[in-house]
């Protein structure tokens, strides 16, 4: 509690800058959707966004479709122009130096302050970069990708490019590869491992996805790494490998991951829960080991549930939810309307391959067993747990409902029927869970109770009322039959 | 035989996918009845929440499902079923005819 002395020395030194309910550090996803959700459920209360950033919030996933051409500047921005207006949300630009978790206010670069009643940090990641003692990082023409800047760099610079060289073996080198090739550039992918996406696909299915990108026209260069970068007159020139290889190019993209930004934690009076490579952590409501304080987005560690351990879920999905969440908890809402965030899940498409994975597809929980099916450049692998998923991966050409199967996951659904559908990629959540709700809707309607599962997943901003199932008459030969026959996969014990 | 199926999903499973979209625009440009420059943005703001305007209204009566939006997205998601609710938001609202 703080005494009427210090609010009132507070309010009469010229360094105030007022103060608000809720302060939100950083204008990312995860922020604005935090603010605009609390707006929503709080109208009077003040909000104060802070931001270093010199542009609105925009949709990060989409940079590489900006890059290449096919987005425009506004076309990228995820809340439409004003929004922080229309929902008084006053931004600040400004950099938060130091935060005063007693006295519940943040010190601004300058020297400024701002009050708060309840603080969320979402301050985002950082791009790793290239190593500091790599010759020939400085040169022009090596971009790390990461903000907006650097793909409005990119851009200028494609048209004018034939050769360049991607660095890093995750998701985002791997988009990346995939955007030059179909500009008809010609790439070279340089791979650490023996393998991609490591942390998420087994050797099979890295080999479809690195198949698939060869077969684009990628040079693959893996168990290779770039050691140097030869220039010419202050721009790039080459590369130089491992093996001692020279490798033309006009262009080094470097997309070897990111790390959160957890300078605040580590400038706070309190001591925060905070691991520099891990982020901030955080229990299932946000809240960080500091009273008042939150974090969401690429900085939040949260827990997995599924190993227990705090992690980073550095996706746009996870992102937008954990800011719906933060603002219900910030604005007193009843901790159970918040829903769980469940097991991690991504998707996106690589050209014409669509990746999926859900939950924890590597995960060797005891008494686990492993199901696989590859075809054609196709790839799926179930993991399970008695008749319980636990993890999904999914490779192929047809596009899979990943937040349906994120769901059975996440509620624990017995897939004895689903086996083959989830492995042949034919799997229709739209569909069972239709099925599902119509059950759950007459149960509502003939007994009077909600089932966990509709409490799970009702969300306040639903219009509710509607109705949402009909009865229609089906030919009986569309009636959801589903094949019996046997499937030839691998299967084994343990893995 | 009668058998019960979703004619759009339900509320709750929209507002999930609403929060997935990254907004790489693929769907709208593959949509062939979209004819005024609506961006991605405003139209995930208005399926659920946002009064609807006018060019998003047009859009929505103009929509007649055919589900080319649907395959584009690189997340997997159904804008078709989006596209279902603004519908039903708009009849709703008096604006549908």
């Amino acid at each position: 509690m703080q005494s009427y002395s210090s609010v009132v020395a507070r309010t009469q030194d010229q360094r105030y800058q007022g103060s608000a309910d809720i302060v939100i550090v950083g204008n990312g996803i995860a922020g604005l959707t935090a603010a605009v959700e609390a707006r929503r459920l709080a109208p009077d209360m003040r909000i104060v966004m802070i931001t270093e950033q010199c542009h609105p919030t925009i949709n990060t996933p989409a940079l590489k479709q900006f890059a290449t051409g096919k987005l425009e500047r506004e076309q990228l921005l995820a809340y439409p122009v004003g929004t922080e207006r229309s929902q008084r949300i006053q931004v600040l630009h400004g950099r938060v130096e130091e935060i005063n978790a007693q006295s519940k206010y943040v010190c601004l670069q300058g020297g400024g302050y701002i009050g708060y009643g309840v603080l969320l940090l979402a301050t985002g990641s950082t791009a790793n970069g290239l190593p500091e003692n790599l010759p020939g990082r400085d040169f022009d023409g090596v971009l790390t990708l990461h903000r907006l800047q650097n793909y409005l760099d990119l851009r200028r610079r494609l048209n004018e490019v034939d050769e360049v060289a991607v660095v890093g073996g995750g998701l985002h080198a791997i988009e990346t590869v995939t955007s030059l090739l179909h500009m008809g550039i010609q790439t070279h992918w340089f791979i650490r491992r023996k393998t991609c996406l490591s942390r998420v696909m087994d050797q099979r299915a890295s080999a479809v996805v690195m198949k698939h990108i060869e077969k684009a026209g990628a040079r693959i260069h893996c168990e290779t790494e770039v050691v140097g970068i030869v220039g010419s007159v202050g721009t790039v020139a080459g590369v130089v490998t491992t093996y001692n290889q020279l490798i033309s190019c006009q262009l080094v993209l470097v997309c070897t991951g990111t790390r959160p930004v957890t300078t605040l934690a580590e400038h706070c009076t309190l001591p925060m829960m905070y691991e520099r490579d891990r982020g901030i952590f955080v229990n299932n409501q946000l809240r960080t080991s500091v009273p008042g304080i939150y974090a969401a987005g690429d900085v939040a560690a949260i827990n997995n549930p599924q190993t227990g351990v705090h992690e980073i879920r550095a996706q746009w999905y996870a992102a937008v939810v954990q800011g719906c969440s933060a603002a219900a908890i910030m604005t007193g809402q009843h901790p159970s309307t918040v829903p769980p965030f469940g097991v991690p899940w991504h998707a996106t498409r690589i050209g014409e391959l669509a990746m999926l994975t859900v939950g924890n597809p590597l995960g060797r929980a005891e008494g686990s067993i492993t199901l696989a099916d590859s075809n054609k450049g196709t790839y799926r692998r179930l993991s399970l747990l008695d008749d319980r998923l636990i993890g999904y991966i999914s490779l192929g050409t047809a596009r899979s409902d990943g937040l349906a199967i994120k769901r059975l996951i996440d509620e624990g659904h017995s897939i004895r029927a689903l086996k083959e559908p989830l492995l042949k990629g034919t799997f229709d959540g739209r569909k069972y869970f239709s099925q599902q709700h119509s059950t759950t809707v007459i149960a509502m309607t003939t007994g009077g109770n909600t089932s966990p599962l509709h409490s799970l997943y009702h969300s306040p901003a639903a219009p509710g009322t509607m109705v949402e199932s009909m009865l229609v008459a089906l030919p009986s030969s569309s009636a959801g039959s589903q094949s019996r026959k046997l499937l030839s996969y691998d299967r084994k014990r343990g893995h | 035989m009668l058998k019960p199926i979703t004619l759009h999903q339900a509320g709750s499973q929209v507002t999930e996918e609403l929060r997935a979209c990254i907004g790489c625009n693929e769907c709208l440009l593959a949509c062939p009845a979209l004819t005024e420059p609506i961006t991605i943005d405003v139209l995930n703001m208005q399926t659920f929440s946002e009064p609807i305007s006018s060019p998003v209204a047009r859009f929505a009566r103009s929509c007649y499902q055919c589900g080319a939006c649907v395959d584009p997205c690189p997340v997997g998601l159904h804008r078709d079923a989006m596209m279902m609710w603004l519908k039903v938001r708009l009849l709703r609202s008096g604006q549908g005819k």
